[in-house]
């Protein structure tokens, strides 16, 4: 049935978790291209056909007429579905590059998920916001949320070790330990899962 | 955006609309000598012991956290206003009574914060969740006589029942504008009047190739 | 000022009065809620975000000056709260912005009127983003499409406008705050209410008074600073 396997692709991408991403549909997104260019291909061979007859493929209208176009609002359907799809999946993309895209290396659970398209994309994204944050000389991926006191109280989630020196002290941020940090030495911390505030 | 891949991105988080709160005005009586603060969001200060003087409520509570000054509850935050305040809005349906923007969000900095420098707290707390629930109840009751419409005056409505309104409200009223300007919608609508022109006009260029 | 203020439109002493009354942070904090809530893209505000980076640069080293003298840390802390207020409404304005060129860039690139609102930086990073986007696109869907599929902003080559391209929605209702008094509103023949139960023609606001209002024709008037967005 036209577009059943596009909107296939969308259900796909609506049914994941708000925020994440599931691994990205290759064979499916392919199907669907070329079910966009079998349309394609009908489409081209009914105008072929109202030529040869000698109709007007302007004003006839005939089954031949409507068949055509039917191939025609089903391509366009397959097209905004695949763009729905990969679309919202950019926006997914961009958000990490604001939250991880900076600092970091991709996680390799989230790497994966990516296709080689998407990867790079996250890449030139997280450069495009890096070049915006250094002509402006102000980074804009910190304090996300309104400040309270500057310091924090903060209970390390996963073993960081002793390796990590902040703005103001270095200590051993073994798992489950607790510290006073500032808030902005923390945050990214916090974005990334290893730490979390603890609210008095 | 950064955490933020809500569509809603017009509104503002809860953190947020405190943070707005902290900013009003607020007096505090300091227990110690201290110079103005010559602070970006403005001055304040020089502040002496027993002296009451007008800061931030976010620096009050900080000063009061360190345990430098005691916060002197707004005029409208006592039993007797706020009984007063209760019966205005149990009396008439449809207006709402003067109290602060940001009545909730002070209300629990102070309990949160300065529960012993607020007289008779339990009676407080009480009266102003008590008033909350009456204005939400009335807000929502007020929502039934909304319709087509451009601009609607909310008088005295607090920045958490705005918050609270403003996505149904907006939703609502977006669609009695919708229905009643039908030749002015979006999105959806142009699919479906690209689909009718294709229809009528017919596809063109592609098909001829 | 008394004996001058006779001479003085009423407007005119409110915005005075406004002038020496109002710190830059209020009017950062003005702008981000307004920006905030708004469907699209407002004028860049250069000279405000001009002298509240410079202020928080000022303060940035007071509050390091305070750290190397071993100045009273209650007090440093303090002005560190300060800054850490003003540097949340800086990035968070500038980032609300970046959110909406990255959701409206296309749109915003071809409109003359948006694309003026942007300021240097983000004129290039919407570019940027353009680029980066039409790449990732291309790879992995249009070049996979038939030939007169292959548009970013058109569904197809008949498509005579761009249907493809996302644009904020103007009549959205935004909830406002009215800071001067507006000039009487006829909106556009369509029914409204002055309040939740009478109504009116005209549409008319007082300092205080607090609406809820289709976005766009109010759009002036927030323009104008005689409403703000909250």
């Amino acid at each position: 049935m036209h577009g059943r396997k596009a909107y296939q692709l969308v259900k796909e991408f609506a049914g994941s978790e708000k925020g994440h991403l599931k691994i990205f549909n290759d064979e499916l997104l392919e199907r669907v291209a070329e079910e966009c260019n079998e349309h394609r291909n009908a489409l081209q061979s009914l105008i072929r056909k109202m030529q040869e007859e000698g109709l007007e493929v302007q004003t006839a209208r005939n089954a031949d007429h409507y068949g055509a176009l039917v191939h025609h609002l089903s391509l366009i359907r397959n097209k905004r579905c695949l763009m729905a799809y990969v679309y919202n999946r950019a926006e997914i993309i961009r958000d990490l590059a604001w939250k991880v895209g900076l600092l970091h290396e991709l996680p390799c659970e989230i790497k994966e998920k990516f296709s080689d398209s998407e990867e790079q994309y996250f890449k030139d994204h997280s450069k495009s916001l890096k070049m915006y944050m250094s002509q402006l000389s102000l980074d804009v991926n910190v304090d996300m949320v309104p400040p309270k006191d500057p310091y924090i109280k903060v209970r390390v989630l996963e073993d960081l070790g002793s390796g990590i020196i902040l703005s103001d002290k270095s200590a051993n941020f073994a798992s489950h330990s607790m510290h006073f940090l500032k808030r902005t030495d923390a945050e990214q911390y916090i974005a990334r899962g290893l730490m979390e505030e603890l609210i008095s | 955006m950064a955490g933020q891949s809500d569509p809603h991105i017009s509104l503002f988080s809860a953190e947020e609309v405190e943070f707005m709160a902290e900013d009003e005005l607020i007096e505090i009586v300091p227990n110690m000598r201290m110079d103005p603060l010559n602070f970006i969001c403005g001055d304040f200060g020089p502040f002496l012991p027993q002296i009451a003087s007008q800061v931030p409520l976010w620096l009050a509570v900080a000063l009061k956290k360190r345990g430098k000054c005691a916060i002197r509850p707004p005029q409208w935050m006592s039993v007797e206003n706020l009984t007063r305040v209760l019966e205005g809005e149990r009396e008439s349906q449809g207006a709402f009574q003067v109290l602060p923007f940001h009545y909730v969000e002070i209300s629990r900095l102070l309990f949160d914060h300065a529960r012993e420098d607020i007289p008779d707290m339990y009676m407080v707390r009480s009266l102003i969740e008590d008033i909350r629930d009456v204005r939400i109840h009335k807000v929502e009751t007020s929502l039934e006589k909304f319709s087509g419409t451009s601009a609607v005056k909310i008088p005295n409505l607090s920045a958490m029942e705005v918050n609270i309104i403003r996505p149904f409200v907006g939703r609502a009223l977006q669609a009695f504008y919708k229905h009643d300007n039908p030749e002015k919608i979006p999105d959806v609508d142009r699919a479906s009047s690209a689909q009718t022109r294709a229809a009528n006009n017919e596809p063109r260029r592609q098909l001829r190739r | 000022m008394a004996s001058g203020a006779g001479e003085w439109s009423a407007e005119q002493i409110d915005d005075y009065e406004t002038l020496i009354s109002t710190t830059d942070v209020e009017l950062l904090k003005r702008a981000w809620r307004n920006e905030k809530a708004s469907p699209e893209i407002l004028p860049f505000e250069e000279a405000l975000v001009k002298r509240a980076k410079e202020q928080i640069q000022l303060m940035e080293e007071t509050v390091d000056d305070f750290a190397e003298s071993g100045h009273d840390p209650l007090i440093a802390s303090l002005y560190q709260m300060d800054l850490d207020r003003a540097q949340f409404l800086l990035r968070s304005y500038l980032r609300v912005r970046l959110q909406k060129i990255e959701k409206f860039m296309f749109h915003i690139w071809k409109m003359d009127t948006y694309r003026n609102r942007l300021s240097i930086e983000e004129e290039k990073f919407t570019e940027r983003c353009i680029r980066d986007i039409g790449k990732y696109l291309e790879e992995t869907v249009l070049s996979k499409l038939p030939d007169n599929y292959q548009s970013v902003l058109k569904q197809s080559i008949i498509s005579e406008e761009d249907d493809m391209v996302p644009e904020p929605q103007l009549d959205t209702f935004v909830v406002a705050k009215c800071e001067r008094a507006t000039r009487p509103l006829y909106l556009d023949g369509s029914r409204q209410s002055a309040s939740f139960d009478s109504r009116d023609d005209h549409f008319q606001m007082v300092p205080g008074d607090l609406c809820i209002l289709r976005y766009r024709p109010f759009q002036e008037e927030l323009m104008s600073g005689n409403i703000s967005l909250v």
